[in-house]
């Protein structure tokens, strides 16, 4: 059998050569037939028939082949069913022909009009057979790929209504010739300007503005006003397809309608009106509400226009969420925190039917959490982190004042873009050392984020020439960028400057004029013009990325291409409009979203991506997957604190000391210490006053312990924690001494540092504090004797380094660095430094702007949650503090733990699971390996 | 491919298949447009890549292409400093080498120096600069983000071996060098995280980042996937029906599940290595990096760098006292990259595995740049050398670097370019530019010199434009080195 096998396979692979013969014979056929036709050449005869005959043959052999190919080699689909019919018909057909001709050859009268019938029928059915069989080989798109028809898909049937509407006048009116300008530029735009431009200037010929069109180009004039048969540009789009001269040479020619209209254009004086051609399209500025439609039932208005999307998109409203569902939500949207359980069952418990705007109001009144969450929005949207670096000074401490104060976006916009102190950094842009491209200066990276940011536009690739996806020109984005230069700066197309100074502009120049004196006039006059009520696109760019943040996809998509048609411009539109009318208050505009029913259905789930892009029907929330920020924020609630330090402190009453280290050099350069115990002493005098209370703080990377005055007080082996302790008792008037042994943990040589103070109040009211600072001293052995005593001589040992610098810097400010009492528990995670943790899990690193983060897990972050290190250490910690708090009642554990973070109680079976793993009194790593499975759970992973 | 096809069709034609990959500022993979199959079925000389940074500018004529050498003496003038140590003979007729690097030139019959690699002009030298222009390609400041070289190619071609990621950072830490708004030449900018580098900065220990977590068994590690699992799959979320998002998330954690648990890991164990062996590598991270380097393209690694760690003023960046600190930087490198080399020979590794060794670009006594660009010195290097400290290759210098390749299609024997003898050593013959580097790369991975994705409505390509071009002289038939040829 399976010789068989093969050699039916083989013959089958022959099918594609043997096709060849019948085509070939059959299609000669016909022809040398045709030439027969009416008794003529004769001669001819002979050779048909064999031609015919043979050809039948191969027809036959082709389709038994195909046939063998076909079940061998598995092929299938619509595509190979209908090349087999064809073909076997065509073989069918071929082998009548044959029959049909022998047997009128046979006659005495010879009548081949049958024949020659059959003959076509089968030269037909085999082109249709051939073609099927080459787009099975080649790819259905073949032939058609390359038809100039399938590349273009400028239509423009404008051409013959304006034509028609010009044709009748006699003398047309200044109207009516900007309308013919602008429609001839556009022509040219889609026709022309794919080798005639800024950009590509064939032929030395630009079409885009107004000098290149009368300057012409290499081959002369090409447009002579007044006589369309002296200019080029008519004499070549009229020249017949097939000469080599024909314009335009990619693509289709142009139409009947459209040569007229070129022709009427010249004719009539080529008049150029000085109004933009829009060639991409683009959204109006301008910002009406949308009258509401009159729905009975229904009160929120975003849910009466959506009623009407829905109705007309035949969708039917699902049930609301119920509250346990809707207090979660509710939580990680505002403050992106859980809520406690205590808080769950209350609101549950509550019989207020406004409980859920009356918690939406509350969640936004808590100005501090609200604030810490929306700050990563703020810092990815203005690529604001916490460092300084090029000039491009960091924002937070007003971005965040800002958003405690819930400054109206009006306020906030404004200082944007004309600075108050502190707001500098979002304009200035990085100022590179070194030489760097034209469209990375300074004043551009202000245009381009600013365009990106706040007006939903893209200026990077106008920066760089005109782009070739919106309308924007390099003119308009020098002209933005010249806003912000305090010289005039000179248009570099492509990094070459082109000998034509900018003037200053905003993208919208309908909006108002933005020139001034001094960079000062004009930035102000900016924020004016940006901050007005006609900048529609300001407030839609601004009320689609929230929309986006709490519902997971903006209505209009990308949320940076704000000239792209919104799924519903109503919905867009009113939100704008009340959002502008509230007093451009962003909560009011999370409250207008949050209370909508819309906002309070199940989530939709999406099998593809793709199904979010193109062809996206709005259905109701979409699945997110909790930010990097919630979801560390999310375990330190729940587990144990993931951050003790902060890069940006809000409360400011942090003690600023260093962290100071032995110093280590390699060739007098300063290095990260090696891994190893180094010993450190301080001196200090206590004046004769009575003490009232010494306190210590310190905190050690990686471990410590610390002697006073001879004495050991304290260890600690871990860094994160800030130890406080009352050292009263331990100190005397006069010399005393702090010694401490420090060591630093690791394979290499890596980040180590103390961090110590000690406050001393007198009972006169006076106080004395001591910091960790470079008058330390330190040694590398260990001292002989007695070092910690306070009369050891410590002459020989030197200074310490300050290890906090920039290069070294590796630690944040702890929170619990302070003697005051504060009540946070855990560093929010918007306020850390970016960690190696939180970008596994998608934060940005912000150099750029970022509108918008993954949404799909990858491997490297499944690895990071899996065993990274650092995250299998707080669940490690978590588990003992929990079995500390909880005792080891598995039970009481279990209940706690789905309460706490799926705020929800465990189902019978889910318990069952878990009590498997844990047993009845569980163990610090059994209860690890829980939380684990609980966090990683897409129940815990994203907003349902 | 049709090498007659614009480049406007070709754009076209990807830009068709794109659909809308600018959908988002950072767009989800699975959405960039990928570039055609009869594209990426082009022939190859390479399936592994590694490459051996080092990081802070390596002097070309103090290692690899040494110059006159003048002793070190009190009194002498700076600018008679060519060379600081002595050359030595490879196994190469005609090549020299600085001394110190007698272990690396003695593998050079089997592999490729290029001396005539010129960096980007910068004007005023910032290491992370030109570290991001030399890994991405792109000059910084880029208005997108621009992807690692390891991302592409990871992006491109996927893993070698399911269980091993594709692009394999060894050496560098997340947390050391200057400032984070360069760090850029670590990520996979565009192409999103799922192609970034998987870090493993301290090779000795790169088992712990591939097993279950420290301290965990194997079975205690299954049964937490399990009850993970199990509790995952009866959750109600789920049953609400399938969502790409939670899919992405599951499929995440199995295969990082698998990857862990899977008996492959052991490719990360050194101490798997003779002791022999491990002794002869380990000259530190750098020695060790390599020799996790050598497991990892003889059992399906990808892209794999190993870097000698940047710090400002530390490693290759010598500001003073080049001469000596260049003695440690040599036996940081010689013993383990011949030891590499070799031993990837020996077992044929070395035929599908393209090695590189290069780094960001040279120093020199006297000229900071490159000749006729004045930028600002940032040493300060006395016109006569009282001290040691002072003599060696202190500022920086983008006119010529060397480049050492092996392996992977690479001609063997091969002296590709050529600098100056005399000050300025710049590079006089067939100057090479990264884009041509990166081509090479690509051209010897069967990787499009095209592949491009479309962001933000742009098409971006591997090299700026898509412009860039192989070297196609440094691929061929093994040219014998000329001693094979008297045999």
């Amino acid at each position: 059998m399976e010789t068989a096998n093969w050699i039916l396979q083989l013959l089958g692979r022959l099918h594609p050569l043997l096709v060849h013969f019948p085509i070939g014979l059959l299609v000669v056929a016909l022809l040398l037939e045709t030439r027969t036709i009416g008794g003529k050449r004769k001669g001819l005869r002979e050779g048909i028939n064999w031609m015919v005959y043979i050809g039948a043959g191969f027809a036959v052999f082709s389709a038994l082949f195909g046939w063998f190919l076909k079940t061998q080699d598995e092929y299938s689909g619509d595509l190979v069913d209908n090349h087999q019919y064809t073909g076997i018909a065509t073989a069918v057909f071929a082998l009548i022909t044959a029959i049909v001709l022998r047997r009128a050859l046979k006659k005495a009268i010879i009548n081949l009009k049958a024949y020659r019938f059959m003959l076509f029928v089968t030269v037909v059915l085999l082109t249709i057979a051939g073609h099927l069989g080459a787009n099975l080989t080649h790819g259905e798109d073949y032939l058609t790929a390359i038809l100039p028809s399938n590349k273009e898909v400028y239509s423009n049937k404008e051409s013959g209504v304006l034509l028609s509407e010009l044709k009748g006048e006699a003398k047309l009116s200044e109207l009516q010739k900007d309308k013919l300008s602008l429609e001839v530029r556009g022509l040219f735009a889609h026709k022309c300007y794919q080798c005639h431009s800024e950009n590509k200037q064939k032929g030395e010929l630009i079409l885009e503005n107004k000098t290149g069109v009368f300057k012409g180009g290499k081959s002369g004039l090409a447009v002579v006003p007044g006589k369309p048969e002296e200019s080029e540009i008519y004499k070549r789009i009229i020249l017949p397809a097939n000469n080599k001269k024909v314009m335009p040479t990619k693509g289709k020619l142009l139409t009947k309608d459209e040569v007229a209209l070129v022709k009427l254009w010249i004719k009539e004086g080529a008049h150029w009106s000085d109004k933009a051609v829009k060639v991409f399209p683009e959204a109006e500025l301008a910002l009406v509400k949308p009258e509401l439609p009159k729905v009975q039932e229904i009160n929120h208005p975003i849910d009466k226009l959506v009623d009407v999307y829905f109705d007309k998109n035949n969708i039917d409203w699902k049930d609301v969420i119920n509250d346990r569902a809707f207090i979660r939500r509710a939580y990680m949207d505002v403050i992106g925190l859980l809520p406690e359980p205590n808080v769950v069952n209350s609101f549950i418990n509550d019989s207020n039917p406004n409980k859920r705007e009356e918690l939406v109001d509350t969640l936004l009144s808590d100005n501090q959490n609200y604030t810490q969450h929306w700050l990563s929005f703020w810092n990815d949207l203005l690529r604001n982190d916490y460092y300084s670096v090029g000039g491009k000074k960091q924002i937070t401490h007003w971005l965040y004042n800002s958003l405690v104060k819930n400054k109206s976006y009006d306020q906030i916009v404004t200082e944007l873009v004309n600075p108050v102190r502190g707001s500098e950094g979002f304009i200035q842009g990085v100022k590179w050392r070194g030489v760097v491209n034209a469209s990375q200066r300074t004043e551009m990276q202000a245009a381009q984020n600013i365009g990106q940011s706040l007006m939903g536009v893209n200026v990077k690739c106008a920066s760089c020439h005109n782009s070739f996806i919106s309308n924007l020109t390099l003119d308009q984005a020098y002209g933005f960028a010249t806003i912000f230069s305090d010289s005039l700066l000179e248009l570099n197309r492509c990094d070459k400057p082109i000998g034509k100074m900018a003037k200053a502009n905003f993208l919208y120049p309908e909006l108002g004029s933005v020139e001034g004196e001094t960079v000062k006039d004009r930035l102000l006059k900016l924020s004016e013009v940006m901050v007005q009520r006609d900048n529609g696109r300001l407030y839609r760019t601004i009320t689609n990325r929230f929309w986006d943040r709490l519902m997971g996809r903006g209505i209009v998509e990308p949320l940076d291409e704000m000239d792209n048609a919104p799924w519903d411009a109503k919905v867009l539109d009113w939100l704008s409009v009340d959002f502008i009318d509230s007093g451009s208050n962003l909560k009011h505009l999370i409250k207008s979203i949050m209370t909508s029913k819309v906002y309070q259905l199940p989530m939709v789930n999406y099998k593809k991506q793709e199904d979010l892009k193109a062809k996206y029907v709005f259905k109701g929330p979409v699945t997110r997957r909790i930010s990097a920020e919630q979801f560390s924020d999310a375990v330190s609630q729940i587990i144990a604190p993931l951050y003790p330090q902060v890069a940006f402190n809000p409360n400011g009453d942090d003690i600023k000391a260093i962290r100071i280290w032995h110093l280590e050099q390699e060739l007098g350069r300063v290095v990260l210490p090696e891994p190893g115990k180094r010993y450190f002493r301080k001196s200090f005098n206590v004046s004769k006053e009575t003490i009232n209370k010494g306190e210590v703080l310190i905190s050690v990377d990686n471990s410590y312990i610390l002697y006073l005055n001879g004495k050991k007080i304290l260890q600690n082996e871990n860094w994160k924690v800030v130890d406080k302790i009352d050292v009263t008792r331990y100190l005397k008037s006069g010399k005393n001494t702090i010694a401490i042994i420090g060591e630093n943990n690791g394979a290499i040589a890596n980040p180590a540092g103390i961090l110590f103070a000690l406050k001393l109040d007198y009972e006169n009211g006076k106080s004395m504090l001591l910091k960790s600072d470079t008058s330390w001293v330190s040694s590398r052995e260990l001292p002989e004797g007695n070092w910690v005593a306070v009369k050891y001589d410590d002459s020989s040992w030197s200074k310490v380094r300050n290890y906090s610098t920039r290069n070294f810097k590796n630690w944040g400010q702890l929170l619990d660095f302070t003697f005051k009492p504060h009540t946070e528990k855990f560093a929010r995670a918007s306020l850390v430094k970016q960690h190696s943790f939180m970008k596994a899990l998608g934060r940005p690193s912000r150099e750029i702007v970022t509108t918008s983060r993954e949404d799909q897990a990858t491997l490297l972050q499944a690895l990071e949650l899996t065993n990274g290190e650092f995250f299998n250490g707080v669940l490690e910690e978590g588990a003992q503090s929990w079995l500390k708090k909880y005792g080891d009642d598995s039970d009481t554990i279990v209940i706690n733990l789905y309460n706490k973070a799926l705020n929800r109680e465990p189902s019978n079976e889910e318990k069952t699971m878990i009590l498997n793993i844990l047993g009845e009194h569980p163990k610090q790593e059994q209860l690890q390996d829980v939380f684990w499975s609980v966090l990683m759970s897409p129940e815990f992973q994203f907003i349902n | 491919m049709d090498t007659n096809k614009s480049r406007r069709d070709f754009l076209k034609k990807m830009s068709a298949a794109s659909l809308s990959a600018a959908a988002t500022t950072i767009p989800g993979f699975s959405f960039l447009s990928s570039c055609s199959p009869e594209v990426q079925k082009m022939a190859s000389t390479a399936d592994t890549v590694i490459l051996l940074w080092m990081a802070g500018g390596m002097a070309h004529t103090e290692t690899f292409d040494p110059k006159a050498y003048v002793p070190f003496e009190k009194g002498v003038e700076s600018k008679r400093v060519l060379s600081t140590f002595p050359k030595k003979p490879t196994v190469v007729d005609d090549l020299y080498f600085s001394e110190g690097l007698e272990g690396i030139g003695s593998v050079m019959d089997k592999g490729a120096i290029i001396r005539s690699y010129k960096s980007a002009d910068l004007g005023h030298i910032l290491h992370t600069r030109h570290q991001y222009h030399w890994h991405t390609c792109y000059e910084p400041p880029q208005s997108v983000q621009a992807p690692h070289i390891g991302s592409w190619i990871a992006k491109e071609l996927g893993p070698a071996n399911p269980v091993i990621p594709p692009f394999i950072a060894m050496g560098q830490r997340f947390t050391m060098g200057e400032s984070e708004e360069l760090k850029a030449f670590h990520s996979a900018g565009f192409l999103g995280t799922e192609y970034g580098p998987f870090l493993i900065p301290d090779p000795s220990s790169g088992l712990e980042s591939v097993r279950p977590p420290k301290g965990m068994s194997l079975k205690r590690f299954e049964a937490r996937y399990k009850l993970y699992k199990e509790l995952a799959n009866k959750s109600e979320v789920m049953e609400q029906g399938s969502d790409y998002q939670r899919e992405s998330l599951m499929r995440s954690m199995e295969q990082s599940y698998r990857l862990l648990n899977s008996p492959e890991a052991k490719v990360f164990d050194l101490s798997e290595e003779p002791k022999e062996v491990y002794d002869t590598y380990n000259t530190g991270r750098f020695g060790l990096g390599c020799l996790l380097a050598k497991r990892l393209a003889m059992n399906g690694g990808r892209f794999i760098s190993v870097s000698t760690e940047y710090e400002p003023f530390l490693g290759w960046d010598t500001h003073e006292n080049g001469h000596t600190r260049l003695k440690k930087m040599k036996a940081l490198i010689d013993r383990p990259i011949a030891q590499l080399v070799k031993d990837l020979d020996e077992t044929g590794h070395l035929d599908r595995t393209l090695i590189i060794l290069a780094s960001e670009f040279s120093r020199d006594a006297i000229m900071e740049g490159r000749p006729g660009k004045k930028v600002k010195d940032q040493v300060n290097q006395p016109d006569i050398i009282e001290h040691e400290k002072h003599y060696g290759m202190h500022r920086h210098f983008t006119d010529g670097s060397s480049i050492l390749m092996w392996g992977g299609g690479v001609k063997k024997g091969l002296v590709y370019g050529k600098t100056a003898d005399e000050r300025p050593c710049s590079s006089i013959e067939n100057p090479v530019v990264i884009d041509e580097v990166h081509q090479s790369v690509y051209h010897a991975l069967g990787v499009h010199p095209e592949t491009h994705y479309e962001i933000e409505g742009r098409p971006f390509y591997t090299t700026p434009d898509g412009k860039g071009k192989p070297i196609l002289d440094l691929f061929g038939n093994p040219m014998k080195s000329s001693k094979e040829n008297i045999a």
